[in-house]
């Protein structure tokens, strides 16, 4: 025997069972996507949704989408719109220490692919 | 090695995508289980061998690498060479790889190697396992990786300082993500306490010298599922070897010299005609029929295939400033029309399993199509 008798998966199939849940009475009157990203956090709404007919994965990953703010064109980040990566991250009031700097990586923002 | 056609599943796209497998269709099919690829116990018992003996010999090639001082050969900057001695001589954790192979006439030629940000590695560890399920269970496959993982996530556990392993990648790229998270799910069940944060958002603590994740908590072991040479060419890259706490980056530096494709010709001067190599070389003096291929060059982009003189395929691209290596041509075999490359994976120094992607052309690229095999 080449392969594995037996896979489980903890994290990604967790995130996707969220995504299939039934909406709560109160999410009826807007647009907003709601889920969660594991069986611990709380539920999220996740906000800049449009469009119908979008595929499950997508909204897993809209869950991950950082979430933040411009003020005197100087982005603040304030955590992911998922509460499945840390609690504090996802509050949205992080406060940053003065030394810190951010944005240093990422300048080729295309996927690594194959 | 046969092509076999067959009906997909009903509502596969569903299927696949409760798995957690978003990207298995973009304009065109990216995952297609309208076809698989039977192997024989021979042929699986062949690639695994060679993928074995391959990465004893990369292991090879990078310490010639080191002992000749040959960073400039790869264009790899001053400035991080003492980084990929001190990761290689202190071994520092790494997990996987991919090498791609031709397999054609009992032959196994490798083409490269993967050896930084191999991608693919769900596809290959989950979803063709559980379509393997589906289709006919009694059926064995080329795949451990699952299990492979987890248990190398336990062995390398204990090395970790403070245990905290972040994991981090670009966002708005759903496939790298799905890789990260993935592996990210393995480290879960190996016991490992992990924490996410995009690759963007990584920050850089000037007073403590350290990097830190959104919550200022100090990075001391990171897998990072982006590209060395993009990372030590972006603002913060300077500072990776004069972090204070010294962080593990998985894969580590020295990964810098396998995943570079002049590991290639360094591999045929080390190890000439062996049976598993391709002739390859820094000029194409020596060769009239052959592949030319940028140093850094992914998912097929930039390359060129040579016959005669005459060029018959190129594909476009932004690589190639760095330079070039050439290899001798050999053809991807041919199933009516369609090409597979196999992707061998090493997991925690072992062979782990493959995954097959088919392409139209001779040349595997960004498009070119997952499908899953099994072993007759």
């Amino acid at each position: 025997m080449k392969k594995s008798r037996k896979i489980k998966l903890v994290l990604i199939t967790a995130t996707l069972a969220a995504c299939n849940q039934s909406p709560k009475d109160d999410w009826d009157n807007n647009n907003k996507i709601h889920l969660r990203s594991d069986t611990t956090a709380p539920y999220t709404r996740v906000h800049h949704y449009h469009g119908s007919g979008i595929g499950n994965a997508l909204l897993w990953y809209y869950a991950f989408r950082p979430m933040g703010n411009y003020n005197n064109n100087r982005y603040s980040h304030s955590g992911y719109y998922s509460g499945g990566i840390t609690p504090r991250s996802n509050i949205g009031s992080n406060s940053f220490k003065g030394s810190v700097s951010r944005g240093g990586f990422g300048r080729s923002g295309f996927s690594v692919g194959g | 090695m046969k092509r076999v056609e067959i009906q997909p599943r009903n509502k596969w796209q569903s299927a696949v995508e409760q798995l957690g497998f978003g990207f298995h269709t973009t304009d065109v099919p990216y995952w297609d289980e309208s076809v698989y690829y039977s192997l024989s116990i021979s042929e699986v018992d062949a690639i695994e061998k060679a993928t074995a003996t391959i990465w004893d010999m990369s292991l090879a090639a990078v310490q010639y690498v080191i002992d000749q001082d040959l960073f400039k050969q790869f264009q790899i900057p001053d400035f991080i060479v003492p980084l990929i001695k001190k990761s290689w001589n202190e071994d520092h954790p790494a997990i996987y790889g991919r090498f791609d192979f031709c397999v054609k006439d009992n032959q196994i030629k490798l083409l490269e190697f993967n050896a930084d940000t191999p991608t693919s590695l769900y596809e290959a560890g989950i979803v063709q396992w559980f379509w393997l399920q589906d289709f006919d269970k009694s059926k064995d496959q080329f795949n451990s990786i699952h299990e492979k993982l987890i248990a190398y996530w336990k062995i390398l556990l204990p090395y970790l300082p403070n245990k905290t392993l972040h994991f981090t990648c670009l966002k708005d790229t759903l496939e790298d993500l799905t890789n990260v998270e993935y592996l990210r799910d393995c480290a879960i069940q190996a016991g490992i306490k992990t924490k996410l944060v995009f690759i963007d958002d990584i920050g850089w603590d000037e007073d403590q010298q350290q990097f830190v994740d959104l919550e200022n908590d100090v990075i001391q072991n990171i897998f990072k599922l982006y590209p060395w040479e993009w990372m030590i060419n972006d603002q913060f890259g300077k500072n990776i070897p004069i972090a204070k706490n010294e962080p593990y980056w998985i894969e580590p530096s020295w990964k810098m010299i396998l995943s570079n494709k002049a590991i290639l010709p360094i591999l045929w001067k080390l190890y000439p005609s062996h049976p598993l190599l391709l002739a390859s070389f820094f000029d194409n003096t020596q060769l009239s029929d052959y592949v030319k291929k940028p140093l850094l060059s992914r998912e097929g982009a930039n390359i060129e295939i040579i016959k005669s003189t005459q060029t018959i395929l190129r594909t476009d691209g932004e690589y190639g400033e760095e330079g070039y290596i050439y290899q001798e041509l050999f053809t991807l075999p041919e199933f009516k029309g369609k090409y597979p490359v196999i992707g061998s994976w090493v997991v925690g120094q072992q062979p782990a399993g493959i995954g097959i992607r088919e392409d139209n052309t001779l040349i595997t690229n960004n498009k070119s199509r997952f499908v899953p095999h099994l072993i007759e």
